[in-house]
């Protein structure tokens, strides 16, 4: 077992870890944040999508004892963030989500994704969303959704975008 | 009240979905994310061989008691599926694997420990003695003389043969001007839902009952399943499938992980979960799709198809799934093969082929794909043969409106619709001419432009005469509903059948608030628990809207009419004055509103009518009268660009048109629409589980096994025609599995098309960039034999 100290969304955490722990497994399993789903457990699908350090990082391929001193943050984490409650009504419009397994981790992706582009174009988005899969929706309303909360997000960006045209 | 065409208020608005809130937060509970105290994990020991004598199960010293495997179960009944017809061979399916194993990935032990990773190092020392046997993976060659057989008692490796035949193909035969044979190939794929199966058992002592999570799309189905091979009787068994995430048929038959982990938690008492890994979902969930087609074509020079005569073969893998096993599949391809097209006989051999493969379920579109692919494959190259535009050749032998309704060769009665209109929308989306003039001119890349159709139909909402005809041996013909109205007027729906994605929490509350003028804020829908709701079969074969929403209709109807009188006793009028509106009864001179009609019904019942029962509810089944199905249908075109060095395909635009009838909600209809296209792409370009001469199965991860990510797919066009049905509630039609069905058709037509000009053939999905590259060089070869011949002096 090794100690490891990290703070998990917004809050300090002390565990006992087994090193061979794979942080997706103390999330759901000892610390209850099932909201990172597991699709894979291969880092092929980004479903277990969560944030370390501010990037976005896959939380089956990532041992828990690699996050020691680092800042984590889950699905969980984001209920009061305002960037991530506008890019949900815009999912939530934009018929984003069937069965809802993919959300989580598209959501963090999303933001991430909308924190680097400004005012990602269709091609932009889909790029950046190569790494997750949603076997339900066909991805048209994901990449509608990230494109209209980055025009909501980033009006400034959005309003040059139509000087220029 | 008869079916309506209304589609004013609820019916047919695009109301945002109910269900999304607790997924967007993360906040959604799918059955990995139950917790029970005291839980254990179990990592199964699977057979690394396609087929072999198990000739002992080994257990670590020490850990015996945390291993389990046949021995451990000697009264646990097998859970063979199957029609109940007397060709259909069975073979007995156990959990756990007694004497032989079958195929890689069949399970042979179980062990049990605190957590998975624990359970694993168990299973790592659990020592199978297997004495291998040759596999058998061709399901052609499988029924040839010699081969190896599976099972003991069969004569051959066909689960059944069957024929379907209509009309007089010898005289077709020997009448027609062309005739034309041709061999297509749809392999093996699985379903893969992005959340893998799942179950969790544990005994209650409270309820004295066996409580069963599971990610199934039926619960109620899977608790007879899961009596029958327990041995349990079905009221110590509460089955709940909580989130799901995805089904897509897979999670629409019982499976020996289930019964197993079932079984252990009766025989520990501790509290045991299964969470499948992506691995043993591509080796050992269920597999699908996997047709061979030997096709031939009779048709009139001007383009006439008249008839198909050809045999079917469908690689089932191993065992026969419960409740209907493999059969299906084999005789909605054949039945579906002539699909909207105008023919006059129809002769098909059809074999239903065992071999050393993970066993074969439903996927999406159900044999459809297969036969759409190898009709749709052939009208083009019937076009090619004879020099006309594909489109052309459609156009001539499609069915038309006023046929309708129309009887096909494979004894589908089309309902109602206009095909060709269908057709002409998609030409004029993609603007063929357009496309023509480009191919002419080239590409300045290298690559090459073509284009594909296909036109498909999706019989859904079927009722009991037609799987009678099927033999089934569960005979989905009807849903339930019960519409409780509680004390304050709020609502709650409970229906037999369940939601995995598909937005049946808005839609049927979309109907429920139609029919009582409710706003759908204040209805629940609750299903995927079998102590909550009546009866029902769960969510496959496009039938929830059709039987579901049937359900619904009557039940909320029944309340309606009771709340009315309830209101007119209370308005000291007469029933025949109500009518209900924005949430109230209305009579001559005043209203009151469903919330005080509720409460007069359940809490105080001294202002009902006299005589009158209290409860303000309501149980209802539905069934359609015409059982035979209604026709969704629709048309697809896409244009590709292929390169013919890489053989890497590129989707430039696709565009749909489809008809479901009336919509409930178009945003759902589309979601559900592009959904399936999605996976009918993956079908067509990326997905397949090849096997190798051993019985291995080669794509094992997310890295061999592709599916569609974003940057692959078009953004698709769609455009609506609406058709009512006769003779569903509101004139809808079931439509969640038809994107799935025509895009192999159309996308090898299209790559087809482009390379046509080289005298590539490629007639086998998925069309992966190997496959492709590989026909274009064999063509090249051809083309340098011809040339060389040529060249040589007479
Ligand atoms: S579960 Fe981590 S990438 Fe798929
Ligand atoms: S919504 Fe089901 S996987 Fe994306």
């Amino acid at each position: 077992m090794n100690a490891i100290c990290l703070t998990l969304n917004g809050e300090e955490l002390r565990e006992q870890v087994e090193p061979r722990e794979i942080l997706a497994d103390v999330l759901r399993d000892r610390l209850r944040l099932t909201g990172t789903h597991l699709g894979c457990e291969h880092g092929a699908c980004g479903a277990c999508t969560v944030t370390i350090d501010g990037v976005p990082a896959r939380s089956c391929i990532v041992l828990a004892v690699m996050c020691d001193g680092k800042t984590v943050e889950t699905i969980e984490g984001t209920r009061t963030d305002d960037i991530m409650n506008v890019i949900r009504r815009h999912f939530h419009e934009q018929h984003a989500l069937q069965c809802g397994f993919c959300t989580p981790g598209m959501l963090m992706a999303a933001r991430d994704i909308i924190a680097r582009h400004q005012q990602p174009d269709e091609a932009t988005v889909r790029r950046e969303l190569s790494g997750q899969v949603c076997r339900c929706t066909g991805y048209m309303g994901i990449v509608a959704a990230i494109q209209s909360a980055a025009a909501e997000l980033h009006p400034a960006a959005a309003s040059a975008v139509c000087a220029n045209s | 009240m008869a079916a309506t065409t209304e589609t004013k208020g609820w019916i047919g608005a695009r109301l945002l979905r109910k269900e999304d809130a607790r997924h967007l937060l993360g906040a959604s509970t799918f059955t990995g994310d139950v917790r029970v105290p005291g839980l254990k994990d179990v990592a199964f020991v699977r057979s690394q061989f396609a087929h072999g004598l198990l000739n002992s199960v080994v257990k670590p010293d020490g850990l015996e008691t945390s291993v389990f495997s046949a021995a451990d179960f000697p009264d646990l009944k097998s859970i063979d599926g199957g029609p109940e017809l007397p060709s259909f061979r069975t073979a007995p399916y156990h959990a756990f694997a007694r004497e032989k194993v079958h195929f890689v990935g069949q399970i042979i032990a179980a062990c049990l420990a605190p957590t998975r990773g624990a359970a694993e190092d168990i299973a790592d020392q659990v020592y199978a003695d297997i004495e291998p046997r040759p596999a058998v993976v061709d399901m052609v060659e499988a029924l040839e003389p010699g081969a190896e057989i599976l099972h003991e008692g069969f004569p051959d490796n066909a689960f059944i043969h069957a024929t379907v035949s209509e009309g007089d193909i010898a005289a077709i035969a020997a009448r027609a001007e062309v005739e034309m044979r041709r061999s297509f190939r749809m392999n093996r794929q699985a379903t893969v839902s992005l959340e893998g199966r799942g179950v969790l058992a544990y005994w209650d002592h409270r309820l004295d009952e066996l409580v069963v999570y599971l990610s199934t799309q039926g619960a109620h189905m899977m608790r007879i399943g899961l009596s029958l091979a327990l041995g349990l009787p079905e009221h110590k068994l509460h089955v709940i499938a909580p989130d799901v995430g995805g089904g897509f048929g897979g999670k629409n038959r019982l499976m020996p992980e289930e019964v197993a982990v079932c079984a252990i938690a009766l025989k520990t008492g501790q509290p045991v979960r299964w969470i499948e890994d992506r691995r043993e979902h591509l080796i050992a969930s269920v597999h699908c799709r996997e047709h061979h087609y030997d096709l031939t074509l009779y048709a009139e020079k001007s383009g006439r198809i008249l008839g198909l005569k050809g045999e079917v073969h469908i690689d089932a893998g191993a065992y026969s799934l419960w409740p209907s096993g493999p059969f299906m599949e084999a005789s909605m391809a054949a039945r579906n093969l002539p699909g909207p097209y105008q023919m006059q006989a129809l002769h098909v051999e059809t074999h239903t082929v065992a071999t050393n493969k993970a066993p074969m379920g439903p996927y999406r579109g159900v044999a459809r794909p297969g036969a759409c692919y190898a009709i749709e494959r052939a009208v083009d190259e019937l076009a090619h043969k004879l020099g006309m535009e594909p489109a052309d050749v459609r156009r001539i032998n499609l069915v038309t409106p006023d046929q309708m309704p129309y009887r096909t060769i494979g004894g589908l009665r089309l309902d109602n619709g206009d095909y060709p209109r269908a057709l002409d929308m998609v030409r004029d989306m993609v603007d063929l001419p357009a496309i023509r003039r480009r191919q002419a001119e080239g590409e300045t890349d290298g690559r090459r432009i073509g284009v594909g159709f296909a036109v498909y139909t999706e019989q859904s909402g079927h009722g009991a005469a037609e799987w009678m005809k099927r033999k089934s041996r569960i005979v989905p013909g009807y849903e339930s509903c019960t519409a409780r109205v509680l004390p304050d007027g709020s609502m709650l729906l409970l229906v037999g059948i369940q939601n995995h994605g598909q937005g049946l929490e808005t839609s049927l509350a979309q109907i429920a608030a139609h029919e009582l003028t409710l706003d759908p804020a204040f209805i629940s829908v609750r299903y995927g628990d079998t102590a909550l709701t009546p009866f029902g079969f769960g969510t496959f074969a496009s039938r929830s809207t059709v039987f579901s929403g049937g359900a619904v209709a009557k039940a909320t109807r029944l309340v309606a009419e009771k709340a009315r009188r309830i209101g007119a006793h209370l308005m000291q009028t007469e029933y025949e004055e109500t009518r209900l509106e924005d949430g109230a009864v209305h009579g001559p001179s005043g209203k009151v509103p469903l919330a005080e009609i509720a409460r007069a019904a359940n809490v105080r019942q001294e202002f009902l009518p006299a005589g009158m029962s209290p409860l303000l509810e309501a149980t209802a089944t539905y069934e359609p009268e015409e059982s035979g199905g209604f026709f969704s249908y629709g048309a697809h075109a896409v244009v590709v660009a292929v390169d013919p060095e890489t053989g890497v395909t590129s989707l430039l635009d696709y565009a749909i048109a489809e008809d479901c009838g009336t919509m409930i909600n178009p945003l759902i209809v589309d979601g559900q629409i592009i959904g399936g296209v999605a996976q009918g792409i993956g079908t067509a370009l990326y997905e397949e589980i090849p096997y190798d001469p051993d019985g291995q199965p080669l794509a094992t991860t997310f890295g061999d096994y592709m599916v569609p990510c974003a940057p692959e797919l078009p953004k698709l066009r769609i455009a609506h025609l609406i058709t009512p049905a006769h003779g569903t509630e509101y004139g809808v039609k079931g439509m969640g599995e038809g994107g799935a069905i025509a895009p192999p058709a159309a996308i090898s037509n299209a790559v087809c098309d482009a390379l046509h000009g080289l005298g590539v053939i490629i007639r086998e999905t998925p069309l992966t960039p190997r496959r492709v590259s590989d026909a274009v060089a064999e063509a090249e070869e051809r083309r340098a034999a011809v040339s060389l011949k040529e060249e040589v002096p007479a």
